[in-house]
């Protein structure tokens, strides 16, 4: 975020979302790793982790997330049907669907995303990205506050 | 598998206090006040443990320490205002929507505790104002972040001020023991066990009663659930360990859920077969969960034939039971009665 460029604009403008995505490592990675290949184009404003199943996420991972200031979270996963594991992402289907009415009554729900991308679906890689950033442009920073240590 | 753990709470003060060391003791209590009970000296040892513990890191958090997330969450973030009402009544329903969420598989109706607070209420003629607050801070006060807890007590002062009630009612025995000992608000917190004696219903049935850590020995209300049953009519068979001698339901502040707490689990689930009772009735949410998800184990050690309920959810379900039996007329019934 720090490598905005040095004109003179205000902080807001400087803002750039933040996104964590939690990748599968079976389907949506390397559809990433795809989209990377086709040297398709989508916004610098994720930081991709791989982990094994879309199920692997759990509830806490997310919250903490959003609690240490990620604009947004996706999880992304095997179409239903294609999971490496058989039935991880249905699992993990419900888990966060579970995890977003929880997260309703903070106002903070629009901020998760679970999507199913496969293998070969470079180019819906980088639409789903593009698409979160500029869901998330449109709702402005994470609102949780910067708390001091030793407050 | 070893089901058996020592735990000694003068080692534990000794190592901290006099040795200075780092011990695990002060992690692996359950802070359930069973050893304050025993001990003949009178030591507050569930302060000692919560001093202790202030500051450093939880050794064992249950369920990846989700609720302290969400609590820690929703700490860092402004809260809403209450809604316009001139109800001198507050009803804080607490995590039950989160524990219902993030428990999806203990199969329990956590919400349903709210819904029978609220209708067992309004039947004593008390319309509250729901309370749209943080979570009380319990779990993250004794899970030693006092950071966290002050926080969100500070959220949730600003919301009972600005919401001008006089009571605070909940069905939860953590957050009653918060509200009433660590939050000093100079309103009257009331647990909804302490209201429901005067409901007039008439059930004929056998149930035994578990009496939470939080609401038992921590606050002393041990008459005041019975009473609300045998009020109504429900036949309380005791348990072998009962009142302030009860045994835990082995975690308390989503910690220390292991074997040796499950065996906990199981020696209290097999004392309320013993009586013979088909209810157990709870008053805690925590107690609840905990006892159902004993029961819905996938390979249990023991089929328990039972159904663990908490005392609101019990009486208002009689309730609807009776209003269909007997219909609108249920009240000159009653008069007849008399
Ligand atoms: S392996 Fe891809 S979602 Fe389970």
């Amino acid at each position: 975020m720090s490598e905005a460029p040095a004109v003179t604009t205000t902080k807001e403008e400087c803002w750039v979302p933040n996104i964590l995505a939690f990748a599968c490592n079976w389907c949506s990675y390397a559809g990433a790793d795809l989209a990377g290949v086709s040297r398709l184009q989508y916004p610098p404003t994720v930081k991709i982790l791989r982990v094994m199943c879309s199920s692997r996420v759990e509830p806490s991972f997310i919250l903490k997330a959003l609690k240490d200031g990620a604009d947004g979270v996706l999880i992304a996963g095997c179409h239903i049907g294609d999971c490496h594991y058989i039935d991880g992402n249905k699992n993990a289907e419900i888990r966060i669907n579970n995890t977003k009415k929880a997260l309703e009554k903070l106002g903070l729900d629009k901020r998760l995303r679970l999507e199913w991308i496969s293998a070969s679906e470079g180019l819906r890689f980088s639409e789903v990205i593009k698409e979160f950033t500029d869901e998330i442009k449109k709702l402005g920073q994470n609102p949780v506050k910067e708390v001091k240590v030793n407050e | 598998m070893r089901r058996v753990s020592k735990t000694s709470p003068r080692s534990s003060i000794y190592n901290a206090n006099v040795y200075g060391l780092d011990t695990k003791d002060i992690w692996t209590c359950l802070t359930c006040g069973l050893c304050p009970i025993g001990c003949p000296q009178q030591v507050d040892f569930l302060s000692f443990i919560r001093e202790e513990r202030a500051g450093k890191e939880p050794l064992e958090v249950a369920h990846l320490g989700v609720f302290t997330e969400f609590a820690e969450l929703s700490s860092k973030l402004d809260g809403v205002k209450p809604e316009k009402s001139d109800s001198k009544y507050g009803y804080f329903p607490g995590c039950v929507d989160q524990l219902g969420l993030f428990l999806h598989d203990v199969k329990t109706d956590f919400g349903e505790i709210t819904t029978s607070s609220l209708k067992l209420l309004d039947k004593l003629g008390i319309k509250p104002q729901i309370m749209n607050m943080k979570c009380c801070g319990h779990d993250v006060l004794w899970q030693g972040k006092k950071d966290v807890f002050d926080r969100l007590k500070k959220l949730n002062l600003k919301y009972i001020k600005e919401s001008g009630i006089d009571t605070l009612i909940t069905s939860c025995a953590e957050c009653y023991r918060t509200f009433s000992k660590d939050y000093d608000m100079g309103i009257k917190v009331v647990h909804t066990s302490e209201l429901l004696d005067k409901l007039g219903l008439k059930i004929n049935a056998d149930v035994t009663y578990h009496d939470s850590c939080r609401l038992g020995r921590h606050m002393g209300l041990y008459d005041a659930p019975r009473k609300a049953l045998t009020a109504n009519g429900v036949t309380v068979k005791e348990m072998e360990h009962s009142k302030e001698n009860a045994l835990c339901c082995g975690v308390s502040n989503f910690m220390n859920c292991n074997e040796q707490t499950k065996a906990l689990r199981i020696a209290r689930m097999n004392e309320a077969e013993a009586t013979g009772a088909k209810t157990l009735i709870t008053t805690c949410s925590k107690c609840l969960a905990h006892f159902n998800c004993l029961k819905n184990e996938k390979d249990a050690v023991k089929k328990y034939d039972m159904d663990v309920v908490d005392l609101t959810v019990y009486l208002a379900r009689k309730l609807d039971e009776n209003v269909k039996k007997e219909g609108p007329a249920l009240d000159s019934s009653k008069m007849e009665n008399i």
